[in-house]
């Protein structure tokens, strides 16, 4: 707005001239962008150059590190259901038609093979006959109640072995080509129950065609009994760990003029240097080219270093 | 003409019974005019803004800006729309021409809105008009501290909010108290998104189901015996609890509670504000908006009588600090002013009496200062100019003038008073004194006004800033001239007295400073007339003076006016997110608390409720609390500690630093156009070749001489996280782009599923994922989209995440999008710059088909303002002539009168010299007023001898005779005016450098021009006596 009334000045003053009549230059024109003084807009003489003293590198919080070599590792976080191994699964089932005279077990509890579970009267031979574990386990299923008729299938028992149980983990098709047997795994169910290590035992080879997801498999020991059959569960799967002879810090990378850039010191300041990026996960990111081994790089508050080189440019920057 | 004395002698109680109730009338005004600061230089503007849920500028703009914009076009009396899509805000400034009833134009826009509400998609925002208020609305800031430290900002942000904010609406004047800072409390509901995949539910169905669990119901009455039993039924959920026990689904007769799915808890809104305090803490604020028109200083008087009553009820150890008040600025103005109108008054009556050596006549003079105050104040008020800074010391510098009229009349009537045979009546005797000075003092106030005119035809701010002034100064000698006319002659046919016999002399032998001053004078002026070489020659040497001096005057802008108020403007990386502009503006608040002169800091950073800064994130504005200035290090005024404090500060490393002040601030934003001299606007499209073009332009005038600053508006630079959904993906699973957008925005950005209600209080209900599931690429990479058959997908498996930067925000005007190259020419001729420049443009730059480029900036209001005064100046020159050739009749008279002024304009730019002050917008208005009393003085003179030649004395004698009879007058007149405006040359108060240019021109400018008249004219009369 100022200038404005500049503009006007010169103009009175030149009709202040006119009126003189005497002919004479009007004030030398001084030009001048803003009517704000920039306080701090000298261009530095490498425009790609910023110098800090180490006070204020503190004040700002600007971390310097050295690069060296790092291990990225990459993961996948996948959901899945703990179930039961069908192997240690047994389904007893009656052999004979009958009524059910005893029932000695109840679900939850403990069987070993060859245990009596519940005691039946044949139809056929009206005496009675002993219903016995197949192996050793916990009786998840009793559908016998005393009294009770058995003339089919479906008074069935079932005895399951969950000292190992199975961790089936829903993949997506985007994270079928990252997986493989072996890989390790942590499975959590949050809460104070620890975390298990396992790893990766089986890959199912079809998808599902109602989920549209593939099923990897973790065998999980569970001498405990923490990890019931039916539990939702959370896994993370390390995909690769590489050991590199560069990682850095993500919080290093910054965006500047449309490349990936670390700053990095040299002799009188720091200097956005253009890297090439290799693996990375969350945290961490492998360097292929850019940075040297040894050299020392802004770790953290790079941002304040760009802004500071793009400070010329965004001085406009309010809108109006 | 002259029977205007007669009428008026003859019906002297009707003409004292007017000027009574003119002066009643006028204090009356005085009563009611509105107080401010400065003339408000505010455009005739209406804001319209839109906050919509987190879009980016593209969305902005196409959904919710164009839309508002079609619609204001036609609307009468527009004059321009320019629009800013910002991420989440769309502001459409709404120009209309200078000075459009703000009502009228606010009714026009509302109208429109209608209009444009059905075109904005559901849900996208709805635009609302600013408040009514200007540039300088922002009366009042304040924050809530919270000394017993117990209130979490949420809390804070609700005291705010829903006590504070609501009882400030209540005083009349407030037009809206906007908060910032701090959080607005929301209920949050941060779903688990694995325990949807667990319960197979969607957050779509948690919103819908919080819906359905929220509400209260009327149904009517039914009747029971002889009464109405109203039927009501309360099932709006209350808090935390509630909505926890939400059923979201059964799953075999088994309820899944809402507590099940998601952690259910109060939060804070998201934001694009923070205020924070000292470098230490973050605080919540709010922003007092005037009602335009409003008197500030009633109003600030009112809110804070308010806040008195609004601390009492607070909760203890929470209370309303202000820390910006534009009533400091408001009294500091008045006080300036009004110090130097009654210290001017007071040297006035000084003169006065001095000269007159009787105490009668100084009175009738005396009283022509009131009354024409108080006249210009009726006009004040009924045109609308506030009383400030400007207006009132155009009163100021006008006290000396408004007595000129009166005092040549009352001169010339106690002169003959004392000549006047025995026999002939008091009466006559001043009907006759009056008859022989009328005409001239008619023409020579005439002319006072008229120098003015040009002033009036000043467009923009300093139209704005000056007309107040010029207003004033007419008013007050348009009332000064009536005093003379009517109420001079019965004022003083009530109180003057012929002198007793004895002392009836020539008046001049009478008074011995006189006596002195004439023996002084009468030498010199015998000398000059004797030897008119030696006349010319020593006004030809002044001239010669003038013009050397002139050019060596530095230039200026209006020196800026000092607001007492300093504020740090700290502009960030555009990218920067508004945590780390927090932190960094804090760092920078620790700097500042390091000065030993500064008490304490409030910084504004972004924006909070929407109405008087649309600031992006990257923008801080710190406002420096000042310790009294006792405590200071340096002497000197605002400017000497903004150099402190910015040596103080330091270099910000990745910020841009700017002192300013709050007013100066706001109205910037406000004004239309760029500041640079020169704006290449580019129209287009598309925002990329828009750009492209842009720089191309911007290397193009960089190479041309004379190009200085050269720039180009940074329209990107925005970092966006981009979606694209991938149709074939989609297809296969027969998934929805909806589907995948909800889930998105509710997710990620969140979706208000109602509100709580506590009272009145409403709160929003906020669903949104749990911070880890959303806040990082891999996260939303990772997003379940819900499709048909309880199939869960990835996002990733149907549309690309892409990282990529987009525009920060996009401009349009006139409809359509721009960009504009900056530029200033430095030794070189505009003109010919810009011929050049548009031959370079055509030549090297290939513009697409539909793009536009149009050439703008501060040269083109300079070249309208050119060719306005180009026909208003030699228009007022040509007017001054006719009125003086009117009372003369004589071309010789004339030119001989109008030959005053170069003398006139030594004094003034030696007097600028001298103070080494600059040529500014005041100091050239200070010329003008210059002009019109170099005039009168010319004219009083030469009217005088021109009646002693009638008389039949000879050129030579009557030269001398004239000129010594003639010094007191002139002497008088020339002294009250500069003794007027000594106040405001001495003062340096709050606003006293835009006046103080103005009296040194004026002062200096009396000094040569009186001591000119006095040697120079009786010397060279006789070649211009008819």
């Amino acid at each position: 707005m100022m200038k404005m009334f500049k503009n006007t000045k010169k103009l009175i003053a030149t009709l202040l001239a006119a009126m003189l009549c005497l002919p004479f230059s009007c004030a030398e024109h001084q030009p001048q962008g803003h009517d704000h003084e920039n306080e701090s807009h000298s261009e530095a003489e490498h425009r790609e150059l910023v110098q800090l003293p180490d006070s204020v590198l503190a004040e700002f919080g600007i971390a310097v590190d050295t690069a060296g070599p790092g291990i990225v590792r990459q993961h996948r976080d996948l959901t899945g259901e703990i179930v039961i191994d069908p192997d240690r699964l047994a389904h007893i089932i009656p052999r004979f038609p009958g009524i059910v005279k005893s029932v000695r077990k109840k679900i939850g509890d403990r069987v070993r093979a060859g245990e009596t579970l519940a005691v039946i009267e044949s139809n056929e031979s009206l005496s009675p006959y002993e219903v016995t574990s197949l192996i050793d386990g916990t009786v998840i299923e009793m559908h016998l109640t005393k009294g009770e008729a058995v003339n089919d299938n479906s008074h069935d028992i079932m005895v399951a072995d969950l000292s190992y149980v199975w961790a089936d983990l829903s993949v997506y098709q985007k994270d079928l080509e990252h997986l493989a047997v072996g890989q390790k795994a942590t499975l959590s169910i949050g809460g104070n129950i620890p975390d298990f290590t396992g790893r990766i035992a089986y890959i199912s080879p079809t998808l599902s065609e109602v989920k549209r997801t593939a099923t990897a498999r973790v065998i999980v020991a569970n001498p405990q009994g923490h990890w019931r059959p039916g539990l939702f569960i959370n896994a993370e799967v390390i995909t690769a760990a590489a050991e590199v002879p560069l990682a850095i810090p993500k919080t290093a990378l910054e965006s500047f003029e449309n490349q990936t850039v670390v700053f990095v010191k040299t002799g009188d300041g720091f200097t956005p240097q253009s890297v090439k990026i290799g693996r990375e996960n969350h945290t961490t990111v492998e360097i292929l080219a850019g940075l040297e081994k040894g050299e020392r790089y802004v770790s953290k508050g790079g941002f304040t270093l760009k802004a500071e080189l793009e400070k010329s440019a965004f001085g406009d920057g309010h809108s109006h | 003409m002259k029977r205007i004395i007669d009428i008026g002698l003859k019906n002297r109680l009707l003409i004292l019974a007017a000027g009574l109730l003119v002066i009643a009338a006028g204090y009356y005004s005085y009563r009611q005019l509105p107080i401010d600061a400065f003339p408000d230089v505010s455009p005739s503007l209406v804001q319209v803004f839109t906050v919509t849920k987190g879009l980016a500028p593209e969305e902005v703009e196409k959904y919710v800006t164009y839309p508002v914009e079609v619609a204001m076009n036609g609307i009468p009396h527009l004059k321009n729309i320019r629009s800013i899509s910002n991420f989440g805000l769309s502001v459409i400034n709404v120009y209309f021409d200078d000075g459009t009833d703000i009502y009228f134009a606010r009714q026009l826009v509302s109208e429109r809105l209608q209009e444009a509400r059905e075109q904005i998609p559901e849900g996208f925002g709805d635009p609302q008009m600013g408040p009514i208020s200007t540039g300088m609305g922002l009366v009042l800031f304040y924050y809530l501290e919270d000394e017993s430290g117990q209130y979490s900002l949420e809390e804070m942000r609700t005291i705010q909010d829903w006590l504070v904010k609501f009882q400030l609406q209540t005083v009349p004047g407030v037009t809206e108290v906007l908060g910032i800072g701090g959080w607005e409390k929301q209920y949050h509901v941060i779903v688990d998104p694995n325990s949807l995949l667990r319960y197979e539910v969607t957050i779509k169905e948690i919103i819908d189901k919080i819906h359905a669990n929220n509400l209260n119901v009327g149904a009517q009455f039914i009747e029971k015996n002889a009464e109405e039993f109203v039927v009501r039924s309360a099932g709006l959920a209350s808090g935390i609890e509630d909505l926890e026990s939400i059923v979201i689904k059964a799953i075999d007769g088994t309820p899944v509670y809402l507590r099940q799915l998601a952690d259910v808890r109060i939060g804070g809104a998201i934001r694009r504000g923070v205020q924070t305090r000292n470098g230490i803490e973050e605080v919540v604020s709010g922003m007092v908006v005037k009602l335009f028109g409003a008197n500030a200083s009633t109003v600030i008087g009112a809110v804070e009588a308010k806040m008195a009553e609004i601390n009492a009820i607070l909760p203890a150890g929470v209370r309303i600090v202000p820390y910006y008040e534009q009533k400091t600025l408001v009294e500091a103005c008045v006080r300036t002013v009004s110090d130097a109108l009654y210290l001017g008054i007071l040297l006035v009556v000084l003169v006065l009496f001095v000269f007159m050596g009787s105490i009668r006549p100084s009175l009738v003079v005396a009283v022509s200062i009131p009354f024409s105050i108080l006249f210009a104040v009726i006009g004040m008020r009924y045109l609308g100019i506030s009383a400030n800074l400007m207006s009132f010391g155009g009163l100021a510098i006008a006290i000396g003038m408004m007595v000129d009229g009166t005092i040549v009349m009352v001169e010339n009537i106690d002169r003959l008073l004392r000549q006047a045979p025995e026999g002939e009546s008091r009466t006559t005797v001043i009907a006759r004194a009056c008859r022989e000075v009328l005409r001239p003092v008619l023409f020579a106030i005439t002319i006072i006004i008229v120098v003015f005119l040009p002033l009036f035809t000043l467009q923009g701010v300093e139209g704005k800033t000056f007309s107040p002034l010029a207003a004033a100064v007419a008013l007050a000698m348009f009332g000064s001239l009536l005093f003379a006319l009517a109420l001079a002659p019965v004022l003083a046919d009530l109180l003057m007295r012929r002198p007793a016999a004895s002392s009836r002399a020539r008046p001049a032998e009478t008074h011995m400073m006189l006596r002195f001053l004439i023996r002084l004078y009468r030498p010199a002026v015998t000398f000059v007339v004797k030897r008119r070489g030696f006349a010319v020659a020593l006004a030809a040497l002044l001239v010669v003076i003038g013009l050397l001096l002139f050019p060596r005057l530095g230039s200026e802008f209006t020196p800026t006016l000092q607001e007492g108020t300093i504020v740090l403007r700290l502009t960030m990386a555009p990218s920067i997110s508004l945590t780390e502009s927090t932190r960094i503006t804090q760092i920078v608040e620790r700097r500042l608390m390091k000065i030993p002169e500064i008490e304490g800091v409030v910084t504004r950073i972004g924006r909070g409720e929407v109405g008087a800064h649309t600031d992006p994130i990257n923008s801080a504005e710190m406002y420096i609390l000042l310790k009294p200035k006792e405590h200071w290090r340096v002497a000197g005024g605002q400017q000497a500690l903004t150099r402190r404090i910015r040596a103080g500060v330091g270099e910000i490393p990745g910020v841009l630093a700017n002192f300013t002040q709050p007013i100066q601030m706001t109205v910037d934003e406000l004004l239309e156009g760029v500041r640079a001299e020169l704006a290449v606007k580019l129209f287009g499209d598309d925002l990329e070749v828009l750009k492209d073009k842009a720089d191309g332009i911007a290397a193009l005038l960089k190479d041309l001489p004379g190009a200085a600053d050269v720039q180009v508006d940074q329209v990107s630079g925005t970092p966006q996280l981009f979606i694209r959904i991938d149709r074939q993906a989609i297809a296969r699973y027969g998934i929805n782009v909806a589907d995948v957008q909800q889930t998105l925005s509710a997710a990620v950005g969140g979706e208000t599923a109602g509100q709580i209600f506590e009272g009145i209080r409403r709160f929003d209900i906020l669903v949104r994922f749990s911070e880890g599931a959303r806040s990082s690429k891999t996260a939303i990479e990772n997003l379940l989209i819900p499709g048909p058959d309880g199939i869960h997908l990835p996002l990733a498996q149907l549309a690309a995440v892409e990282e990529l930067v987009g525009p920060r925000q996009i401009t349009r005007e006139r409809n359509q999008r721009f960009i504009t190259v900056q530029c200033n020419v430095s030794g070189r001729d505009i003109g010919s710059f810009v011929e050049a420049g548009q031959q370079a443009i055509a030549a090297g730059v290939e513009l697409p088909p539909g793009y536009l480029v149009t050439w703008g900036g501060q040269f083109r209001l300079q070249q309208e303002a050119n060719q306005r005064l180009a026909v208003v100046i030699p228009l007022t020159l040509l007017l001054i002539f006719l009125l003086l050739f009117s009372s003369f009749n004589s071309l010789k008279n004339t030119l001989l009168i109008l030959l005053n002024i170069p003398l006139a304009l030594v004094g003034g730019v030696a007097a600028l010299w001298l103070t080494g002050q600059n040529l500014s917008v005041p100091a050239s208005v200070g010329f003008i007023a210059l002009f019109g009393i170099a005039l009168e003085n010319g004219m009083v003179l030469v009217t005088h001898l021109n009646q002693l030649v009638r008389e039949g004395r000879s050129l030579d004698a009557a030269s001398i005779e004239g000129a010594l009879l003639r010094l007191r007058p002139v002497l008088m007149t020339a002294l009250t005016t500069a003794l007027g405006l000594i106040p405001l040359l001495l003062s340096n108060g709050t606003g006293s450098e835009v006046q103080q240019p103005l009296a040194t021109v004026v002062v200096g400018g009396l000094l040569t021009s009186t001591v000119l008249t006095l040697l120079v004219i009786p010397a060279i009369y006789k070649w211009f006596a008819e």
